[in-house]
């Protein structure tokens, strides 16, 4: 069977230079093929580069070397091509939350009546129309994590980068929203890619988990999971046998990346 | 109250409430406010009576001298003439319609052109040194010359208040622009933001609090101007009237500039406060703020 990918990076490599004038090398030779209608994990130690790849891949940073290809298109100094949701809320603080919601939307010239209809309905799918006249200092943290994900998903991008969306949420409203993100990438046709810090999550929602080294990090392991796409439901993937399986070999990847002195 | 039925969705049914604002508890913690903010007037103005007393019984009692100082009831009898007269209202006109026109066309251009700047990383680079040598210069060093070039109509010292609040303008605008925090940049790259969108959506709104904290400090330079152009040369104006009635030594007429000048002062100030809630209405504990002239 013929698969396109959707998201294509090749041999990607990165360094910053630090303030010492020192050259750190960050991404080690990365190659990732992510197919569309997929939706992939990647999942690693804290600082090992995670956003950073996510960077490069919206455009944002140009990778040391390597290439990306994103819909087949080399995304060389373009960007808007992608739905990325970061790591930070970055709700601007001068607007309302419907106003922040409608960002990407007036970015990307609909009009005024439409772009508030839009927003409002996703606002209401996810119980804050109460709030779409209050301003982003008035609200929790999980709040304002959901106000970012509609602010990314209202744009309706092929391509979704999520990075830990879920990580000031309760546990109950995790759960919940793993399960609607999953069925609107199925139902839309969507490709993700999700970084979490949280292993269960990334078994429960995902087609494929990349595991990734420290730093200078490169894929260290991939595994094959598809278990939400068996049950169509993240919930129910938790109670499949495979479950603790994939945990503790995940699990001891990481820890003993974690452990290693060096 | 009436309105706390319960409709199933509490978050819907609690910004009710907090919309409505009446609840018992908020009502006691406005009467709270209002008490205290009364408290701090009592002693205000009980701390000016306080001193006008003193000071006239102290000329009353000959132990200063009225000639050199003035007394409160001699400044009184002077501020009643020249209000009837309309000597004062004229000369307060003057000088308020100067600053106010000299400090809007200089804190807009000012801002405008600092914002500007951050399209242009090379132009700002090239004009950094004369923006500090020009802002290290009082800006009442510049009269005679602007007095000279535009006479000693009001024309002069709208020039005078509008050169001294540009350069603060420029300078706050300028660095407002580089406090912009890069991730919300981002964010905007990454919905295919052009730079125009990023600069309207992004910098102009960040940089807006600094650029209202520069008319702070513009709305006192731009009078501080004004009073000094009308100090050296001009026909009517506060300024002018308190160097004229200095040199005739007429302490009653000086104080009852000074005074007028100090009113003028704190109500331009208390302008540039409303007109900052007004602008930045997300920045919370403004408005519970006690309202301070
Ligand atoms: N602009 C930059 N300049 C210099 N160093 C940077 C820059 N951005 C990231 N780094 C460094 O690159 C490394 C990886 O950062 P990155 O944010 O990608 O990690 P991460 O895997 O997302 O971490 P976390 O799990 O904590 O979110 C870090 O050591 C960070 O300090
Ligand atoms: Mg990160």
């Amino acid at each position: 069977m013929l698969t396109t990918s959707a998201i294509s990076v090749s041999n990607v490599t990165k360094s910053f230079v630090n303030a010492e004038g020192q050259e750190i090398a960050v991404l080690n030779d990365i190659t990732m093929d992510i197919q569309e209608r997929e939706f992939v994990s990647i999942v690693g130690p804290s600082g090992c580069g995670k956003s950073t790849i996510f960077n490069i891949i919206a455009g944002l940073l140009q990778p040391t070397s390597g290439s990306i290809t994103v819909g087949g298109a080399d995304i060389k100094q373009s960007t808007g091509h992608v739905g990325y949701m970061m790591q930070r809320d970055l709700l601007l603080p001068w607007r309302s939350i419907l106003d922040n919601v409608m960002l990407g939307l007036e970015v990307k010239g609909i009009g005024k009546k439409e772009r508030r209809d839009i927003a409002m309905s996703y606002l209401e799918r996810y119980h804050l129309e109460a709030f779409a006249g209050a301003y982003p200092s008035t609200l929790s943290g999980g709040m304002r994590q959901r106000v970012a994900l509609i602010r990314t998903l209202v744009t309706q991008p092929d391509i979704i980068l999520l990075d830990e969306p879920f990580s000031a949420l309760d546990y109950q409203t995790r759960l919940v929203l793993e399960d609607e993100i999953l069925s609107i990438l199925r139902d839309e046709g969507k490709t993700g890619v999700l970084i979490t810090h949280d292993i269960e999550e990334a078994i429960s929602v995902s087609d494929r988990i990349f595991v990734m080294s420290k730093r200078p990090t490169y894929v260290k392991k991939t595994y094959d999971i598809g278990l939400s796409a068996h049950y169509g439901s993240a919930m129910k993937a938790r109670s499949d046998v495979r479950f603790k399986g994939f945990f503790e070999d995940i699990w001891s990847e990481l820890d003993i990346q974690m452990g290693r002195v060096g | 109250m009436a309105n706390t039925t319960t409709t199933g969705n509490t978050s819907v049914a609690s910004a009710h409430v907090a919309a409505k604002g009446k609840s018992e508890f908020v009502r006691k913690r406005q009467a709270a406010a209002v008490k205290a903010w009364l408290m701090v007037v009592f002693w205000r103005l009980a701390i000016i009576g306080a001193v006008l007393g003193i000071w006239e019984a102290l000329v009353r009692g000959g132990a200063i001298n009225a000639f050199l100082l003035g007394s409160p009831s001699a400044i009184a009898k002077m501020a009643v003439s020249m209000i009837s007269s309309g000597q004062l209202m004229e000369d307060a006109y003057a000088t308020v319609r100067a600053t106010v026109t000299g400090f809007g066309i200089g804190s807009a251009i000012g801002s405008l052109a600092g914002l500007l700047l951050w399209f242009s990383r090379t132009v700002s680079r090239i004009i950094d040194p004369f923006v500090v040598a020009l802002n290290g210069v009082p800006k009442i060093a510049l009269a005679p010359m602007i007095i000279i070039w535009f006479g000693s109509g009001i024309f002069s010292k709208i020039v005078l208040a509008a050169v001294s609040t540009f350069i603060v303008a420029l300078l706050s605008a300028y660095q407002a622009t580089h406090q912009i925090d890069d991730s919300q940049v981002n964010l905007m790259k990454s919905f295919g933001a052009s730079k125009m969108q990023i600069f309207s959506k992004i910098i102009v709104p960040s940089s807006l609090p600094w650029i209202i904290s520069a008319f702070r400090i513009n709305i006192g330079l731009a009078l501080v101007s004004v009073v000094g152009g009308e100090f050296i040369s001009s026909d009517k104006g506060l300024g002018h009237m308190i160097f004229v009635e200095g040199n005739l030594f007429n302490l009653p007429a000086v104080w009852v500039g000074v005074f007028t000048l100090m009113i003028v002062a704190a109500v331009l100030y208390a302008g540039v406060s409303m007109l900052e809630s007004r602008l930045l209405p997300w920045s919370e504990g403004k408005s519970s703020k006690s309202p301070s002239v």
